[in-house]
């Protein structure tokens, strides 16, 4: 089992690989590999999405996928 | 004339055999997603995801199906507080993910929901099932059709359970039904080696409508034993559909150079060959899904571990739609008795062909529970470990307090049905021994659904999940 914490300012739904997969600021469950991530909602935000090798992470230290708001 | 008759009956098989494959799975006209056997399109009803209860049925013939079935009656029989009501765990059962003769109750559920407990011994259970079979295939009616090279005992066996058993249902009345448990009979790919499960998702890998497809040849695709029964084929109709692979699988077959994660990078590559255009397989071949995983357990597994796959559990528990996540497990595996090492000769080679067919499959058996009770602890040995150093970190002092975000936290509960936890040793004996054969006495049935539901009252994790629950199983009348 692996883990990741996607971070952005406010509380976003998280997709990972094109599926729901809860919140953003939240620890997450995935396997291990690679995945994509992007957010749901709005399209404020950058990038459009990542895509993230996921592997030796473990629950006290996630894997931080950070995304910001895009300029207006 | 005898000479002409014997003529006849030369062409007549003659044409049989150069009949063309009449396939039991019809094409899909067009990819679609949100239609079809699947598990978010089940209407959960008054089934709660919060409580998801997954249960699993192991092959063994009429054995597993009258084990299986005394658990089913226990889970109806079994009452539990949730969301403010008291209801039957029964009906809160989400998925069932069944082997071989562990199949039989599991599709007759999906097609008929609780009047499996007026018609299922009669149908199944306590009829002579493997005599009506044997028959059917020394009828010389059935050798003509038989003759065919497409055509094989397991589809004689198919029309049986068809006409017999189910009465002709499809999984267009499952679906029609659109009731949870998400029921998946599993058999096995003979070529890939893997689990094949009978689900939309899996079927529009080969563009193939599985509403199409009667429970009666999944059941027997699921049950196709190896040397009494012939594999089941099927039609690839793949490329024809517009499918669409989800985006996990590009990414894990990219992950093979790397080797990270194979079994998720195999299991890509497996959707890839099934459903590779041309079709590069244009015919499937299925036998006993016991040859894959005699337990039915690997299926929940990457569903519990894995967000790729077609009901991820994971995924529902990042969206934090569980709370408490109960994996049954009903296990009719035998051990019997052997006189091989009474004496020094060499074991004969059907004994030893038996054991080298056997063991491999009980050592593999075995470690998928081992999998489930080491996954199962994980969650809640992450949710220890967070929970502990935010303990240790506030000790210290305010000013050292760390507040780590933790996954969200499940109780978890995986409860084991099987003849191994019968404590006394004369009995545990006696249910070890039972053969693997589609009829059994009737007290042997009635024995099996019994003790079926006493293992599930004395097993540890069922007794914290009653106590959990405010539960309690029924005995006689009262609870």
């Amino acid at each position: 089992m692996e883990y990741v914490i996607v971070t952005f300012p406010t509380k976003r739904l998280v997709y990972i690989d094109d599926e729901e997969n809860g919140h953003t600021n939240e620890v997450l469950r995935v396997d291990e590999g690679t995945h994509v991530f992007a957010l749901g909602n709005r399209h404020n935000f950058r990038p459009a999405s990542r895509t993230v090798m996921v592997r030796n992470t473990s629950v006290l230290e996630p894997l931080e996928v950070p995304f910001f708001h895009k300029e207006e | 004339m005898s000479a002409i008759r014997l003529a006849l009956v030369g062409c007549l098989v003659l044409v049989v055999s150069c009949a063309s494959f009449r396939p039991g799975n019809p094409p899909l006209q067009t990819y679609a997603p949100d239609a079809g056997y699947r598990f978010e399109r089940l209407e959960a009803g008054e089934n709660s995801d919060e409580l998801l209860v997954i249960v699993t049925f192991s092959g063994g013939g009429t054995r597993a199906a009258a084990l299986a079935y005394g658990v089913l009656e226990a889970l109806r029989d079994t009452t539990v507080e949730w969301g403010g009501q008291r209801k039957s765990l029964l009906d809160e059962v989400d998925v069932i993910s069944s082997i071989s003769g562990g199949s039989f109750p599991a599709a007759y559920y999906a097609l008929r929901g609780r009047q499996i407990f007026d018609e299922f011994p009669e149908r199944f259970l306590y009829r002579p099932v493997q005599s009506d079979l044997i028959k059917l295939a020394l009828s010389p009616g059935n050798w003509i059709k038989l003759a065919a090279p497409s055509y094989g005992r397991s589809d004689l066996a198919a029309s049986y359970y068809d006409r017999e058993v189910f009465g002709g249902g499809t999984y267009a009345d499952v679906i029609a039904r659109n009731r949870r448990p998400f029921v998946i009979l599993n058999a096995t790919d003979m070529t890939a080696g893997s689990q094949f499960p009978f689900i939309q998702d899996q079927f529009d890998l080969m563009c193939s409508d599985l509403a199409g497809v009667s429970l009666a040849r999944a059941a027997a695709a699921s049950s196709a034993f190896p040397g009494g029964l012939t594999a089941l084929t099927f039609r690839n109709y793949a490329g024809s559909c517009g499918y669409r692979q989800p985006t996990w699988v590009a990414l894990a077959a990219d992950d093979h150079s790397s080797r990270v994660n194979p079994r998720r990078t195999a299991r890509a590559e497996e959707r890839l060959s099934l459903a590779a255009t041309g079709p590069a397989r244009p015919y499937v071949h299925l036998t006993d899904g016991g040859v894959a995983d005699n337990i039915g357990l690997r299926g929940p597994l990457e569903a519990i571990a894995s967000t790729n796959t077609p009901w991820s559990v994971l995924q529902m528990m990042n969206r934090k739609r569980i709370d408490t996540l109960v994996v049954l497990v009903v296990n009719a595996a035998t051990e019997p008795d052997t006189v091989r090492d009474q004496t020094p000769r060499v074991p004969g080679l059907v004994d030893t062909l038996t054991a080298a067919a056997t063991i491999p499959l009980d050592n593999y058996s075995f470690d998928t529970v081992e999998l489930l009770r080491k996954t199962m602890n994980e969650f809640n040995a992450d949710a220890r470990l967070v929970d502990g150093c935010n303990r240790l970190s506030a000790a210290k002092g305010e000013a050292c307090a760390l507040e780590l975000p933790a996954p969200h936290k499940v109780d978890v509960y995986p409860i084991q049905v099987a003849f191994e936890y019968i404590s006394s040793r004369e009995e545990r004996r006696w249910f070890k021994n039972l053969p693997t054969t589609f009829e059994l006495p009737s007290g042997t049935v009635d024995r099996l659904r019994t003790v079926g539901r006493r293992l599930l009252s004395e097993d540890p994790q069922f007794q914290r999940l009653l106590q959990a629950l405010d539960g309690c199983l029924a005995v006689g009348q009262q609870c």
